[in-house]
């Protein structure tokens, strides 16, 4: 075990349902995350990845086998690690600034130091003038930058990231895909993120691991070291992203054509 | 032959299972029993349950038990008819003419969060205390939710379901009859389940107020008379009278939208 | 990437509501009284054309006499605070029992399973059904009717809450746990708001039944409450007072239920606009 690891996954599986029809999602599972790496994680629909991310979170427990974070075993849920939800999982009740609040106010921060941290993220994201509107005014880029900065607002230095972008359209997924890399970028955290979109996987991370049909394991993990440095088009258009790209697409490709019962 | 076997086993278990589920009933019995065989409580605020039971078939073989429950059902079903075919023809009647909607909604949506027992006096003024007051007055509370289920209903009828009737060659009343009235059934049956319980107890509760025998008046009398027993029976049957008019309701419900995907 | 208009709300909008549409509210808002005052002029054309017999209908004329004089004295609104109290408080304690009960059966399966049987059982009984015994227990007056309306408020309360509750998406609870929600604060921080628009729903449900049994409990037995009064005017031949009190509980109960509904829907005003009603 590797001393510097931040997330263990050791031998993980998962089977769903009760003695009468069981789902086997997840099949022995290792995985190793070191700090600061952002690993993308991809493959087909139902494939137990977004389950996978689940467990890290602490929110369903594995069937077997162990996942550690910082060298502590992952019973439950808790602050060191963060989570970005699809459907962005705002509290409707409370405002923006309420909401980037929240995590803020669970950690016992004094609300007037609280306050200068959520205005420091209000801005950051771009939102300075909306923090008394409520997330249903806002449109779906709007409530998922408001997702992010909540999450990265009271610090977890572990960020879990399920399909962040999939309700978003492509223009606006473009956006929050570079201010996601900035993020990560000034923040040095660690980050796990779910997507069945390739091409956001092989931009943003510096590893990719894909994920066969269920039952779920880890088939191959790419390295991924672009050059990430210019502008969107540069690194997008270059051949080395073009490469690794179809690499993992072809790699995604084949779990989804090689699962029993579909004609290749 | 094993395969039979481990079906009816799984039945048994299901079975099992469901009534299992019912502990809290048989700890509620168990602790109504225990408590009085004890005699924590006096025998005039708390009989036994057994007492109770015993009491039900006494009860009918007076002519105390069917007697009164049939003249409330009786009051019961001709308010709910009553109300059915005016709620039913009002609401179609709003989906159909908006100077009708115009006119009645505001009183529909007034009338349907009031108290309509507020109404007895007036109705007990009106038409006496037997029969007719009672049943009108739980026709009037209970048609509110035929015309709300009715109008709904009818609106979801699709313009496409119209047009293709229409381009069929279907006359206006056929229409109504062929087309509206079977497209509102499940809305309408929804409504159902609603006026149902509200005329049941709407009816109960006249009897107790103002007499006039029924299972309502029956238990006022019981009461009058501090015969606990009875109180608690009566209370009993008319359980019993809801739990079974409810699953007559299911039964009816899944035969007429048998067509139905809902 | 634009931001999506706010519901025409002055609160929280910009000059999202004009005079004109303003003017365009209250003239909606008037010309749903219009079903009500052709009803009354009916009602006063009939009685002027001598076509019912004036004992059993007292004029409209009358009975707004009635109406006025009745207000001006004190018998209608110490009978009608009677009721209105009974309602209220019983109602009141339905919602401390039955909101919480409600919460915790749809968060724990085994309370679920102990309570979930008992309620069904009482479902089919109506509550008013119970005021004998109660009278045998308690007597006439206060108690009786207080605790006969907790328990015909309890089942939507409960009911309402529970499948709102239970529907509360997992991902706001699991964000919740995420940033360090203690586990006993998930249900006031997070459930309950959450669920807020059920409840709403089956509070407005449960202040029906509440005047409903309220005034029918009054009506059986006791010695105060204007269910009571109209009895009293009734027997004593007052009709047209007993009308006028009639009229005022009628507009008593629409007033609470739309002073609900207002409160409703300032309260959910953070809701999307697709979920708010009425």
């Amino acid at each position: 075990m590797n001393k510097k690891s931040k997330i263990l996954v050791e031998d993980v599986s998962k089977e769903f349902g009760s003695d009468k029809s069981q789902v086997q999602a997840l099949k022995n599972i290792n995985l190793v995350v070191s700090e600061g790496e952002f690993v993308s994680i991809v493959g087909p629909s139902g494939c137990g990845k977004s389950t996978l991310l689940y467990m890290l979170g602490g929110f369903v427990p594995p069937s077997s086998g162990r996942l550690l974070a910082d060298g502590q075993p992952i019973v439950a849920p808790g602050i060191d690690r963060g989570i970005v939800f699809q459907e962005y999982a705002l509290f409707p009740w409370l405002t923006v600034f309420d909401n980037i609040a929240y995590g803020l106010e669970m950690t016992g921060m004094p609300a007037a130091k609280r306050e200068k941290a959520v205005e420091h993220y209000v801005s950051l994201i771009g939102l300075k003038g909306f923090e008394r509107r409520y997330p249903r005014e806002l449109s779906g880029g709007m409530k998922q930058r408001v997702a992010l900065a909540r999450t990265f607002a009271y610090g977890p230095s572990i960020l879990l990231l399920d399909e962040p972008f999939g309700a978003l359209d492509s223009l606006t997924r473009e956006t929050m895909q570079d201010e996601l890399q900035r993020l990560w970028r000034t923040t040095g955290k660690t980050i796990v993120m779910v997507t069945h979109d390739v091409g956001e996987a092989v931009y943003l991370s510096n590893r990719v691991c894909v994920m066969s049909q269920r039952p779920g394991r880890i088939i191959e993990e790419f390295s991924i070291d672009l050059d990430r440095s210019g502008a969107r088009e540069d690194v997008v258009l270059s051949d080395a992203y073009t490469a690794i790209h179809n690499a993992v697409w072809v790699s995604v490709r084949r779990q989804v054509t090689h699962a029993p019962g579909i004609a290749p | 032959m094993t395969e039979q076997l481990n079906y009816s086993e799984l039945t048994l278990r299901r079975l099992v299972r469901r009534v299992g589920a019912l502990y809290p009933l048989a700890l509620v019995a168990i602790a109504w029993e225990v408590t009085a065989q004890l005699g924590v409580i006096r025998g005039i605020f708390l009989p036994r349950l057994s007492t109770v039971l015993e009491l039900i078939p006494k009860l009918a073989a007076e002519g105390q038990l069917f007697e009164p429950l049939l003249v409330s059902l009786y009051r019961a079903a001709g308010g709910l008819l009553l109300a059915l075919f005016a709620g039913v023809t009002l609401g179609f009647m709003m989906a159909r003419n908006r100077v009708i909607q115009f006119l009645i909604e505001p009183l529909v949506s007034f009338g349907f969060s009031s108290p309509k027992i507020a109404f007895l006096p007036i109705f007990i003024l009106w038409f006496g205390i037997d029969h007719v007051s009672k049943i009108l007055l739980v026709a009037l509370t209970s048609v509110f939710p035929f015309i709300v289920s009715a109008y709904e209903g009818a609106r979801n009828v699709t313009i496409n379901q119209l047009w293709a009737a229409r381009a069929m060659g279907t006359s206006n009343i056929a229409l109504l009859q062929r087309v509206v009235f079977p497209a509102s059934l499940p809305s309408l049956m929804s409504g159902l389940r609603i006026a149902v319980p509200y005329a049941l107890m709407t009816a109960f509760t006249a009897e107790m107020i103002a007499g006039g025998g029924g299972l309502g008046g029956a238990l006022v009398l019981a009461q009058r008379y501090f015969e606990t027993p009875t109180v608690f029976a009566y209370i009993l049957i008319m359980l019993g009278t809801g739990y079974v008019l409810d699953i007559a309701f299911i039964w009816a419900r899944r035969y007429v939208l048998r067509w139905h995907e809902g | 990437m634009g931001l999506r208009p706010p519901a025409g709300d002055a609160r929280t909008g910009d000059c999202a509501l004009t005079a004109r549409a303003i003017r365009q509210r209250t003239l909606r808002h008037l010309s749903r009284a219009v079903p009500f005052i052709l009803f009354i002029v009916l009602w006063q054309g009939v009685s002027a054309a001598n076509l019912v017999n004036p004992d059993f209908l007292p004029s409209a004329v009358a009975v707004g006499t009635a109406l006025v004089r009745l207000v001006g004295a004190h018998e209608i609104f110490d009978n009608l605070g009677t009721t209105v109290f009974t309602c209220f408080v019983g109602l009141g304690l339905g919602v401390l029992i039955g909101v919480p009960l409600g919460a915790c059966m749809a968060t724990s399966p085994r309370i679920d399973g102990f309570f979930s049987p008992l309620i069904k059982a009482t479902y089919s009984l109506p509550k008013t059904a119970l005021v004998p015994l109660l009278m045998l227990w308690f007597g006439i007056g206060g108690a009786t009717n207080i605790t006969v309306v907790v328990l015909a408020a309890l089942l939507p309360l409960i009911v309402y809450t529970y499948h709102g509750v239970h529907g509360v998406p997992r991902v706001l609870v699991w964000s919740a746990l995420a940033m360090g929600t203690p586990q006993r604060n998930l249900i006031w921080r997070i459930f309950l708001p959450a669920a807020l628009q059920e409840i709403m729903i089956g509070l407005r449900i449960a202040m029906g039944f509440s005047f409903v049994v309220g005034i029918s409990a009054e009506m059986i037995a006791s010695n105060h409450g204007i269910g009571k009064l109209m009895f009293i005017y009734g027997e004593s031949g007052a009709y047209d007072y007993m009308f006028a009190a009639t009229i005022s509980l009628l507009v008593v109960a629409y007033c609470a239920d739309r002073g609900l509904v207002h409160l409703t829907n300032y309260y959910l005003r953070w809701q999307d606009s697709a979920q708010r009603n009425d």
